[in-house]
């Protein structure tokens, strides 16, 4: 099997704006399932509104695009109804931390052997730029012109309140170390997030002053700055993982699997 | 066979547990918390019926989609606040196709309401609930013998139609007990109809319109309407052979009584002087059958535990005048029925003995 096998060339091009940042998120997904061995047989991908939901539609799997916030209750039950699967959970900051909130905080809570990847564009992109649960302080959207007023969602604390759950922050700049926390996630055995900062030039990035996505994924390159080795909490613009203590889950998919290297 | 008391919720998670299910996802809401407690506890000895609480009933609707595209039948239970919650995901099965049962046990709303005591101010809710256009199924019977019988059908109508199904009860029915003997209710169980997620194609189950191959069509009408066409089409065509209703008590009375539920059974003393038609599935409409029935009475009494929401769809279907009885508040008693005809001029003259005939069915 080959890298491209796992996606629908044939829809290409997909309809995510020229330098849209989830394309690279999908090329080290399409990677890690190739090198896993994850193929249509034994893995599903909940996918939630947003530009990320698209994802599930250009990829060889089996698919479920759910209602906007509810891709981890759906994964969930998929998961606990066919424990041998796979159940991949990629969608955006605004699915995940906003309207899906509620789910997030309880999904943790029980422990469920998924992975969810995050698109986090601190941007809703796809209804055109207003403010998300992750947009910075300060920030001028759409919704916002005198700059967001609140505090960001703690994704980190919030996936941390499992004491069992793995979070990894990476960027698409990063891209060798978002492959090494999409495979180890998927390994985990039990919670598993990846936080990924993603650009979205067009309905965020030229409005707080980039001029291309090139320009963002340099942002990220300068900015984000790997973790010390074993930090067990990773500072703003830290990239790097902070593991739980594994929990053995009982018909886990992923028990049997080597390390993550 | 085995007679014993069942109650009306219990029964509902038995119906449930003989169609098969294997998959059930709730959060706790009077007067409809008994099926989750139950489940639970049915599924710490049977690890092949997977059980979760969820943290609302949002969650709890979506779940029980996943799991039905993962393989299970699965259901939910509820009560009007909650069914609200879950309108949104019942839309979402309506538009891709997924087979599962919701079971809405009514108390009085809106809002949380009077959270213990009967209604059936859900009816326009389990029709019309969800945004947009879609063919709703919606079962509601009135003995504790048929809350298990019809959790049955709803469990095969989804499966047939493709679609979720509603199951109407309410806070009198979900905690009445019964003497029933289950085990004689012999209800053929239809087998799954949607081919389990990984089963080795690439589909994509979509709430957004999409073409077969999974490209947006989001601004395509030819395609919606395509799409939506065959989607009712064959829900009502599915809907024909469960065209459950009772037609009984005195047929010669020159009065038809229409009533559904536990008010069936709170009319019960009135046999001897009216007609009754109670229809058991509630939408689709029966219209072909009432049409018929009602051709033959002068006048049609509509006794429902809502400000006429059943009456309204009488009204639009025969285009001619019904009688109200509406049963508000939780009053839902002989006494406010016969304050209600007494109103409108046709409380029969004499009290009828009591009948305490079990209800008979048709269809």
């Amino acid at each position: 099997m080959a890298v491209k096998d796992k996606l629908k060339t044939d829809l290409f091009p997909t309809i995510w704006c020229p330098g849209c940042g989830i394309g690279l998120i999908m090329q080290q997904l399409a990677t890690v399932m190739d090198e896993l061995g994850l193929d249509k047989n034994n893995t599903v991908l909940v996918t939630g509104i947003g530009c990320t939901g698209r994802m599930g539609a250009y990829m060889n799997f089996e698919s479920v695009y759910t209602l906007h916030g509810r891709t981890l209750p759906v994964a969930e039950a998929i998961k606990m109804v066919r424990p041998e699967l796979h159940v991949l959970v990629v969608s955006g900051d605004g699915d995940l931390a906003s309207i899906g909130g509620n789910h997030l905080l309880h999904s943790i809570r029980r422990n469920p052997n998924i992975t969810v990847l995050c698109n986090n564009n601190e941007i809703y992109g796809l209804t055109g730029g207003q403010t998300g649960p992750t947009t910075p302080q300060g920030t001028s959207t759409i919704s916002s012109p005198a700059g967001a007023t609140y505090t960001p969602i703690n994704l980190q604390g919030v996936v941390n309140t499992n004491p069992n759950a793995y979070y990894a922050k990476t960027t698409v700049y990063h891209q060798g170390p978002m492959r090494k926390a999409i495979r180890e996630a998927i390994e985990w055995p039990g919670f598993s997030f990846v936080d990924i900062a993603s650009q979205c030039i067009e309905n965020n990035g030229r409005r707080i002053g980039f001029a291309s996505a090139n320009d963002m994924l340099q942002h990220y390159r300068t900015t984000y700055k790997a973790a010390p080795p074993g930090s067990t909490h990773l500072e703003p613009h830290q990239t790097g993982i902070v593991k739980g203590q594994p929990l053995s889950v009982a018909g886990s998919a992923r028990s049997g699997n080597g390390s993550g290297e | 066979m085995t007679k014993r008391l069942v109650q009306g919720n219990e029964a509902v998670l038995l119906g449930a547990i003989k169609a098969g299910a294997a998959h059930f996802a709730g959060y706790p809401i009077s007067p409809s918390s008994e099926i989750l407690a139950q489940a639970s506890v049915y599924a710490a000895s049977h690890p092949e019926f997977r059980f979760l609480q969820e943290e609302d009933e949002i969650a709890s609707a979506n779940a029980i989609l996943g799991a039905s595209l993962a393989g299970a039948k699965s259901f939910t239970a509820t009560s009007g606040p909650g069914f609200s919650l879950m309108q949104e995901a019942i839309g979402y099965g309506h538009k891709v196709g997924i087979p599962c049962v919701i079971v809405n046990v009514m108390r009085v709303g809106p809002a949380t309401g009077m959270p213990t005591m009967p209604g059936q101010g859900d009816l326009n809710q389990a029709r019309y609930g969800s945004t947009g256009d879609y063919t709703s199924f919606v079962f509601y019977p009135s003995t504790v013998a048929e809350c298990y019988e019809y959790t049955i059908q709803a469990f095969n109508a989804a499966e047939e139609s493709r679609s979720p199904v509603i199951l109407l009860s309410d806070a009198f029915l979900g905690h009445l007990n019964e003497v029933a003997d289950l085990d004689a209710i012999d209800v053929p169980v239809v087998p799954r109809t949607l081919e389990p997620l990984a089963s080795g194609g690439t589909r994509l189950f979509s709430g957004v319109a999409t073409y077969p191959d999974g490209e947006p069509a989001t601004a395509d009408a030819d395609e919606f309407i395509r799409q939506y066409n065959e989607s009712r089409d064959h829900r009502i065509k599915v809907a024909e052979k469960y065209a459950f209703y009772e037609y009984g008590w005195n047929k010669e009375s020159e009065t038809l009584v229409i009533a559904f539920g536990i008010t069936r059974r709170i009319a019960q003393p009135l046999a001897a002087h009216f007609a009754l038609f109670r229809p058991i599935r509630i939408w689709p409409t029966l219209d072909r059958e009432l049409t018929e029935i009602a051709a033959r009475y002068k006048k049609i009494i509509v006794i429902e535990g809502s400000d006429g929401q059943y009456a309204n769809v009488v009204e639009r279907m025969l285009l001619r005048r019904v009688e109200r009885v509406p049963l508000l508040g939780g009053r839902m008693s002989l006494e406010a029925v016969r304050e209600g005809l007494a109103r409108i001029g046709m409380l029969p003259a004499e009290p009828a003995p009591s009948d305490s005939g079990s209800p008979a069915r048709v269809g």
